[in-house]
């Protein structure tokens, strides 16, 4: 079933398809038409947040680690989930659930009373202009390639929050990917 | 090492850096001889000499001192046009780079050699005397120009030459005029400079004399282009800046006599040159063709002034007898080596092709310039000179009883100066800075192997310089070209592009990389103990028992070397406290200036070492506390004799190691703090309630200006001035685990206390546990370790103490203080913290024993976290937290204070 959705995906083509070659085709052109600026694609990386699919500029993101066991910080903001020790370094570790009103409350993961990690949720390391900061995600979907017309800005209900962390939507195949300024998103 | 010539190494160290940099720019010059100078250039050149003038002044190299004076002034002269800069002016530039080297070189040893002395006196006379005035004509271009005169009145003479310079060129002059905004004005104006660099010369940025908007600052730059107004339009898009041409009238023909003055600008040269080296050390009078300013003859009176690392007598004191008698020396030298180029001047031009053919020899040791020129005439032309003229530059100590005793002298000063320093103020060490007494100037060998520092960059220069333009008439004793390989004293040593240091300049992120890396050894060796310890005692292990032991003694060994590797690390860290105190002291000459005060800057303790790290965070805070002392802890000459003290004010800097603290101490002997004011001013901010200002002591309410938002502007003047953002210099020491303590006394004098950690690297830390968490407290902190049953706790006014050998000591529960959830325990650990005066109990479940720990800081993100001053690493991968007993102590005492 699976791979017949497949080919039908693969035989029409969904109006935000980029469809460039296909209209030249189309046109009959043999190539020597100034080629329209070809789209470059951007990467992103694609995690998953509850059951929300969300994406950041690839650029952003240092790594990907495990869930190493987490410090709490003591009266630190309470999106600071706590600090982790990743090769030497000493990284702040944050939820962005509850700014994205995914969560009422960051949840427990650090300190002595915290469960452990569940097994696909990963930390994600992003480099943001105070320096490195991981953040927790549910599980990590993998890298897409968005090209700037799969953009649109985001719904006018999503804009919602305090902070605007969205800051738009990708649209590859069936999958909506909900973009985030990684730097709002941390932003104190 | 001891402290002076750990100084020393420093001073020699950052002087090398100069003189390469000053090499480089030279070097530039150089390959464009004959061209238009960069101004930019030049005024680096400038710089880098001014900067070593300071520098060496700071560290009583007096003869350094002496040429790069000399040298700055000869800078100046050209970069204001007074004169021009010509292929003499450059060759005796490079020779003065020369100099410096050799100069640094002895400096580097400990030694002072007369001829060298000698050399320099000379090379400063030449340079005083050097140069061919520039083209000055009576019709002034600037009174060309369409310009207010009040726009041309607040011009530099710097400035004002370089508008002459460009109106003479005929370059198109602009005025841009940019509007910012005040919040970024900086950047904006920065951008614009950026911008206009490529396209021509900003020749001055003056603030507009039209306002520009309400939160806006305006800005005119006078340009100079090189481009049309086309692309100076173009390349301004975007930017603020308004454009409108400034007007130039045409000159008017006129013959002036002067245009006839400038002719003869050689002559003028060899004159002034044969001049002063006649009169011997320079004293003469600058010849009539340099400007009065150029006063080198009078530099040994400037040099003392400056060498002082003290503004009190000390420093006079060391130069006078100095310098008289290594002047009379320098005489004789420089009547030796005048006879010298005499001998040899006929034949300068011969000499350079011979000389540019191989790589000028280094000379920072025993190749004074007599004896090279001594061995260029041997090796080249009359091979007849006599053994005494041989000799005597080789054994300058015994040879020439004058110049010995100059060089001896000299230091005997310095430390007599010393002495009389400890006299007036017993508590002071001798400064750091000072050279090193007689043993170290006791007749090295002639030719002492490598300390010899060669520039690349003048090693270059300096042959092209004499193959290109062969002006060695021109030049002095010192000018005399490289001496050639044969040479008997045999400076065949390839010592010669060696650096006069063997300091390496690490980043102190890489240190700190090696530090953590030690830290994660440390921890496989605690793993490798615990191994060891059970393979010996269970037998379990299929090991023998014998393999246990050896196990066991070599992880012993390892531990040791570790803990070397360790130690020496941390050494690498230190560096002495006095760096910020020589800035401080720059400083306070400064400000005194400025307020009208007359102050006696006493600096001790410099030769204490702290982490790298705290000593460059220290010298704001420090700054700080001095500048309010010199502007408002210290009352005005007048004032203070009306008071019945001494005219002149005391201000001290005083560092102290106590144990794993350094307490620093800023103290004036002013009018000190008023408590009464400070009580006054507290209760109307709101700070402290009516009940509590009258329970607080003394020492208390003194403690208060620390408070943010105690001071403002205002209060400033009604208190005397304490407290001007001394919240802001209370949290830098906090960020660095320290604690800054007042004392003062009215009528007295007002002394701050700083206490600090040694080092913020590895520090030993007890381990405690609450409610399951761990934290790290370091133990440096820890005064004592006391168990409590919680019926021992008593409340006092609501607030809970404990009763600890007849005295009350405040005490928090760390878990309440966190919020972490309360365990039930039976029984308390209590561990007593303290710095400085205050003392508070920190309660806690368990304690986990102690261990050597790296802090990380916690990094950009986690800045403002209280209480916590960074994390480390127990080898587990679990983080543990480094408790900030700073911050700790503070905050249990404002609750006591709120409680109150």
């Amino acid at each position: 079933m699976s791979r017949f959705s497949e080919l039908l995906d693969d035989f029409f083509y969904r109006p935000d398809e980029d469809v460039t070659g296909l209209h030249d085709f189309a046109a009959g052109s043999d190539g020597v038409r100034a080629i329209a600026p070809e789209e470059v694609p951007e990467e992103y990386l694609a995690f998953r947040l509850e059951s929300e699919c969300y994406a950041v500029p690839i650029r952003g993101v240092r790594e990907i680690s495990k869930v190493p066991p987490l410090t709490e910080i003591p009266r630190a903001e309470p999106q600071l989930l706590g600090v982790m020790n990743l090769r030497g370094e000493l990284l702040p570790v944050y939820d962005i659930k509850v700014r994205l009103r995914l969560a009422e409350r960051p949840p427990l993961v650090a300190g002595p009373d915290a469960p452990p990690p569940p097994r696909h949720a990963r930390i994600l390391v992003l480099r943001t202009q105070t320096g490195p900061a991981g953040v927790w995600v549910d599980g990590v979907v993998g890298v897409v390639k968005l090209k700037p017309s799969m953009l649109e800005a985001p719904p006018p209900g999503m804009r919602t929050g305090d902070k605007d962390c969205v800051v738009g939507m990708g649209r590859r195949g069936p999958t909506l990917y909900i973009l985030l300024d990684a730097e709002q998103a941390l932003a104190p | 090492m001891n402290p002076g010539s750990k100084a020393l190494a420093e001073f020699v160290a950052e002087a090398t850096e100069i003189l390469d940099a000053l090499a480089r720019d030279l070097l530039v010059l150089d390959e464009r001889r004959g061209q238009e100078a960069d101004p930019d250039l030049v005024n680096g050149i400038f710089r880098a000499a001014h900067s070593l003038k300071g520098l060496s002044g700071l560290f009583g190299q007096e003869r350094i001192s002496r040429l790069a004076h000399g040298t700055e002034d000869l800078l100046d002269r050209l970069r204001l046009g007074k004169l021009l800069l010509d292929g003499a002016v450059l060759d005796a530039l490079i020779e003065a780079l020369d100099a410096f080297q050799a100069l640094l070189g002895e400096a580097a040893r400990g030694t002072e050699t007369e001829v060298l002395s000698g050399r320099v006196d000379a090379m400063a006379a030449r340079l005083a005397s050097l140069g061919a005035p520039t083209e000055v004509s009576e019709d002034d271009p600037l009174d060309r120009l369409e310009l207010e005169a009040q726009v041309r009145s607040v011009f530099t003479e710097y400035e004002e030459h370089r508008l002459r310079e460009n109106v003479r060129r005929g370059v198109a002059l602009w005025r841009v005029r940019a509007a910012f905004d005040l919040s970024d004005f900086d950047k904006g104006l920065a951008e614009l400079n950026a911008r206009l660099k490529p396209m021509g010369e900003v020749i001055s940025t003056l603030p507009s004399a039209q306002p520009g908007g309400s939160h806006g600052i305006a800005f005119d730059l006078i340009f100079g282009g090189q481009v049309d107004s086309a692309a100076l339009e173009a390349g301004l898009e975007g930017t603020p800046a308004e454009l409108s041409p400034l007007g130039v009238r045409p000159a008017v023909d006129v013959v002036t006599p002067a245009l006839v003055r400038a002719a003869q600008p050689a002559v003028t040269v060899r004159q002034g040159a044969g001049k002063s080296s006649a009169a011997g050390a320079g004293s003469e009078k600058a010849p009539p063709a340099s400007r009065p300013r150029a006063d080198t003859g009078a530099g040994s009176e400037l040099g003392p002034r400056e060498s002082g690392r003290d503004t009190r007598g000390g420093g006079k004191a060391t130069g006078a007898p100095g310098t008289a008698a290594s002047s009379d020396a320098a005489d004789t030298t420089a009547a030796t080596s005048r006879k010298r180029r005499e001998d040899s001047s006929d034949a300068p031009t011969r000499d350079a092709p011979d000389v540019s053919a191989e790589p000028r020899r280094a000379d920072a040791e025993s190749s004074s310039p007599t004896k090279r020129s001594g061995g260029r005439k041997r090796s080249s032309r009359t091979p007849a000179a006599t053994p005494s003229e041989e000799q005597q530059p080789l054994l300058p100590h015994l040879s020439s009883d004058g110049a010995a005793q100059g060089a001896v002298d000299w230091p005997t000063s310095v430390s007599e100066g010393v002495a009389h320093l400890d006299v007036s103020d017993p508590g002071a060490p001798a400064s750091p800075g000072a050279p090193e007494p007689h043993e170290s100037i006791v007749p090295t060998e002639p030719s002492p192997a490598p300390l010899v520092a060669y520039l690349q960059g003048a090693a270059k220069a300096s042959p092209k310089g004499l193959s290109v333009a062969p002006s060695p008439p021109a030049a002095g004793p010192g000018s005399a070209p490289a001496p050639s390989v044969g040479s008997p004293s045999a400076q065949t040593s390839d010592t010669s592009l060696r650096s006069l240091t063997q300091t390496v300049r690490v980043d102190i992120g890489r240190l700190d990389g090696l530090i953590n890396m030690v830290g994660e050894l440390l921890l496989i060796k605690a793993n490798l103990q615990r191994l060891a310890e059970s393979a010996r005692q269970d037998g379990a292990v299929a090991l023998s028992k014998l393999f246990g032991q050896e196990l066991a003694r070599e992880t012993r060994g390892l531990e040791r070397k570790l803990e070397a590797l360790q130690e020496g690390l941390l050494e690498a860290r230190m560096v002495p406290v006095g760096q910020v105190f020589d800035k401080l002291a720059r400083l306070v000459r400064r400000i005194t200036r400025e307020a009208g005060k007359e102050i006696e800057f006493v600096i001790s303790g410099g030769e204490v070492e702290l982490d790298k790290l705290i000593v460059e965070e220290l010298s704001d805070p420090l700054m700080h506390l001095i500048r309010n002392a010199i502007d408002h802890g210290v009352e005005s000459p007048d004032a203070r004799l009306a008071a019945g003290k001494s005219r002149r004010a005391v201000v001290s800097l005083r560092a102290e190691q106590k144990g794993n603290h350094v307490v620093i101490e800023v103290s004036d002997d002013g009018a000190g703090i008023d408590e009464v004011r400070v009580r006054e001013v507290a209760i109307t901010r709101g700070l402290i309630t009516f009940a509590q200002a009258q329970e607080m002591t003394r020492r208390e309410l003194l403690n208060l200006i620390f408070q943010p938002g105690f001071s403002t502007a205002r209060s400033v003047s009604e208190l005397s001035g304490r407290g001007v953002g001394l919240d802001v210099v209370k949290n830098n020491l906090g960020n660095l685990s320290g604690i800054i303590d007042v004392w003062s006394e009215r009528g007295k004098g007002t002394s701050f206390h700083l206490t600090l950690p040694v080092t913020l690297a590895i520090i030993r830390a007890l381990l405690v546990g609450v409610s399951g968490r761990t934290y790290a407290v370091p133990l440096n902190s820890v005064l004592e370790i006391i168990s409590v049953q919680p019926r021992d706790i008593r409340t006092v006014e609501r607030r809970e103490v404990l009763d600890v050998r007849g005295q009350t000591l405040p005490f928090v529960r760390l878990a309440r203080m966190f919020a972490l959830p309360d365990r039930p325990v039976s029984r308390y650990f209590v561990v007593v913290v303290g710095l400085a005066q205050e003392r508070l109990g920190i309660a806690v479940d368990e304690l986990h024993g102690q261990q050597d720990i790296v802090t990380k800081p916690l990094g950009g993100r986690l800045q403002s976290i209280r209480g916590i001053s960074g994390a480390t690493d127990l080898g587990n991968r679990r983080t543990v937290l480094v408790l900030d007993v700073a911050a700790l102590l503070e905050e249990g005492m404002a609750t006591e204070r709120r409680r109150a």
